[in-house]
């Protein structure tokens, strides 16, 4: 499903990235816009949490061109005197006309790096407004935001991933720098489809996707080390031969009710004691033995 | 600095990454050895550093330096060492004189409330007043790139500053020294508390705090106890992960190594390698 999403967002759609502090979405989202440039789209990145050079990085060929980086790096809170966008401007209004600024005959993709940033200085309710309003106000085709889930309450997560059409979550794969893509996707209709597969990224911003991580639990356990056997290499013998096995075999355990203390139990032997009972009237002397059906 | 840390990190005072923000953290242990490190590298590789001392007086930094031969005392007078001294500075906030004419850096004491943008301000004004590597109008010597290290940030929450300040913080210092004049950030944070799976409701800042460096950062060492316990030979372990993408397109990548700190430096082994086994 991850190829899919790669070839296009369908119009209005939403898509976050869950990522980590232990694996970064960011090169996945990175992934997503040069897809979206190589469709010859518009991509307008409001960046908050990496400079452009960074963003550009590894970005190359002249699709760049349709890349629009709005700089929320340098001066998100305005602390200084010429704050080129700060976060107190996510709103309806600022991202129309930011987005609005180039023109372009395709309507564009806005990429948010990242909506934690917002979220930590917007309230979540304000912020699930603005992108609600983005999707449904036409100015934007889709939207594409990169998440830590890590860095917010569950509740504010789920709030906020509950807007989107798709929701990507990332996490690492022990070995190699390969990850696991957990997806679920809403479509229209309100089907909604999950799936997850083990995807890496090539220097060229390509995903190659590897399988389902089912099909790599085996093989996983190959490489394992075969068990030792801890009776070898030891100056003392622990192994038993065939009449040493059969001996251990045939020994009685102690205190294991075996059929034979059973029939000596029950059947008392010559001289011991006999009981004699001669009922009462009053007694409800039942001949039969009530413990009958009891497999002793 | 430390030679072996030097070539697992692949810098030395000639060569290193520019641009790079390193977060040391610890878990139950002190990281406070790799601060050293980190002053000791970038002072002998001619950087500007700005350091911002705010749990230990200067007389502690310059003995240990001492002992890895460098000067701080020498450094300061040259001009390539310029030392916020946040205990000093502190008193004049709380006991403020009419004769003071000290920076408010430290003014986030009275009002925690407020953020740390004074102090941002007297990083940023200091680092950009000195042209950040040009040479000065007076002759003065031309350092290297502007470096910046923070001992710690973990204190900043201990005073009341609440942890999205922080973080602000330390993403402004990033933009400001990292992109804007290519040089480096060292900053170090402390954790309490074990690692726990995520509740709901705001879990204990400096978690909180050290997942949001994490995210910002392009390389952290994380130092902890040796899991087994207590051990005489070895100090501890250190996590070293790059976050950016190396050279040879590997992302994430991550090395665990084992330390001991002696009297004059550190000394780092592959895990089970430590010279007391071998």
């Amino acid at each position: 499903m991850l190829p899919e999403l790669l070839q296009g967002i369908d119009a209005g759609g939403f898509l976050i990235i869950q990522d980590s502090t232990s694996y970064s979405g960011r090169h996945l989202l990175k992934s997503f816009i040069n897809s979206a440039l190589d469709r010859e789209e518009a991509v307008h990145v409001l960046g908050f949490e990496v400079s452009e050079e960074e963003l550009k990085d590894g970005l190359k060929g002249s699709p760049i061109q349709r890349l629009h980086f709005h700089n929320a790096y340098s001066d998100p809170l305005g602390w200084t005197d010429h704050p080129a966008f700060t976060v107190s401007q996510f709103c309806l209004d600022e991202l129309t006309r930011l987005v609005k600024q180039t023109s372009h005959p395709k309507p564009a993709t806005l990429v948010i790096d990242s909506l934690s940033w917002i979220l930590r200085h917007l309230s979540p309710p304000d912020v699930c407004k603005t992108l609600h309003q983005l999707r449904k106000g036409g100015a934007v085709r889709a939207i594409i935001g990169l998440l830590h889930a890590d860095m917010h309450q569950r509740g504010t997560v789920g709030s906020v991933c509950h807007l989107a059409t798709s929701v990507i979550t990332v996490v690492p794969v022990v070995k190699g720098d390969k990850a696991v893509a957990k997806i679920t996707k809403r479509s229209k209709s309100g089907k909604v489809m999950q799936d997850e597969e083990i995807f890496s990224i090539k220097e060229d911003f390509t995903v190659i996707v590897q399988g389902k991580p089912s099909q790599l639990g085996p093989k996983l356990a190959d490489p394992k080390e075969q068990e030792t056997d801890p009776t070898a290499n030891l100056t003392f013998n622990l192994r038993l031969s065939d009449t040493e096995r059969e001996a251990k075999e045939k020994l009685a355990l102690p205190f294991v009710f075996s059929k034979e203390k059973k029939t000596a139990l029950l059947h008392s032997g010559p001289g011991s004691g006999r009981i004699l009972y001669e009922p009462d009237a009053n007694d409800d002397y039942d001949q039969e033995d009530p413990d009958d059906d009891l497999d002793v | 600095m430390y030679t072996e840390l030097n070539s697992i990190l692949n810098t030395n005072p000639d060569s290193f990454t520019q641009g790079e923000f390193v977060l040391l953290s610890d878990r139950k242990s002190d990281a406070s050895f790799l601060i050293h490190h980190f002053l000791s590298l970038y002072l002998r590789a001619r950087c500007k550093v700005w350091f911002l001392g705010l749990v230990q007086s200067f007389n502690h930094y310059s003995a240990i330096s001492q002992r890895l031969g460098v000067s701080l005392a020498q450094a300061k007078e040259k001009g390539q060492l310029v030392f916020l001294e946040g205990l000093n500075e502190s008193l004049s906030v709380l006991i403020p004189q009419e004769t003071d004419t000290r920076s408010q850096a430290m003014g986030f004491l009275r009002d925690p409330a407020v953020g740390l943008k004074s102090l941002y301000e007297f990083v940023r004004s200091s680092v950009t007043s000195s042209g950040g590597g040009e040479a000065g109008a007076d002759g003065a010597e031309e350092w290297g790139p502007p470096v910046l290290l923070v001992d710690d940030l973990s204190v900043l929450l201990s005073l009341g500053v609440s942890v999205g300040a922080v973080l602000d913080f330390s993403h402004y210092c990033r933009a400001t020294v990292c992109s804007q004049l290519q040089g480096n950030v060292v900053m170090l944070v402390r954790c309490d508390g074990e690692e726990e799976e995520e509740d709901d409701g705001d879990d204990e800042g400096s978690e909180r705090l050290l997942k949001g460096l994490t995210h910002q950062c392009s390389l952290t060492l994380h130092v902890q106890g040796l899991p087994t316990g207590f051990c005489r030979d070895i100090h501890g372990q250190v996590e070293v992960c790059w976050r950016r993408r190396q050279g040879d397109g590997q992302y994430t990548q991550k090395k665990l190594f084992q330390y001991k700190v002696h009297d004059k430096g550190v000394s780092f082994f592959a895990p089970g390698t430590s010279s007391a086994v071998l």
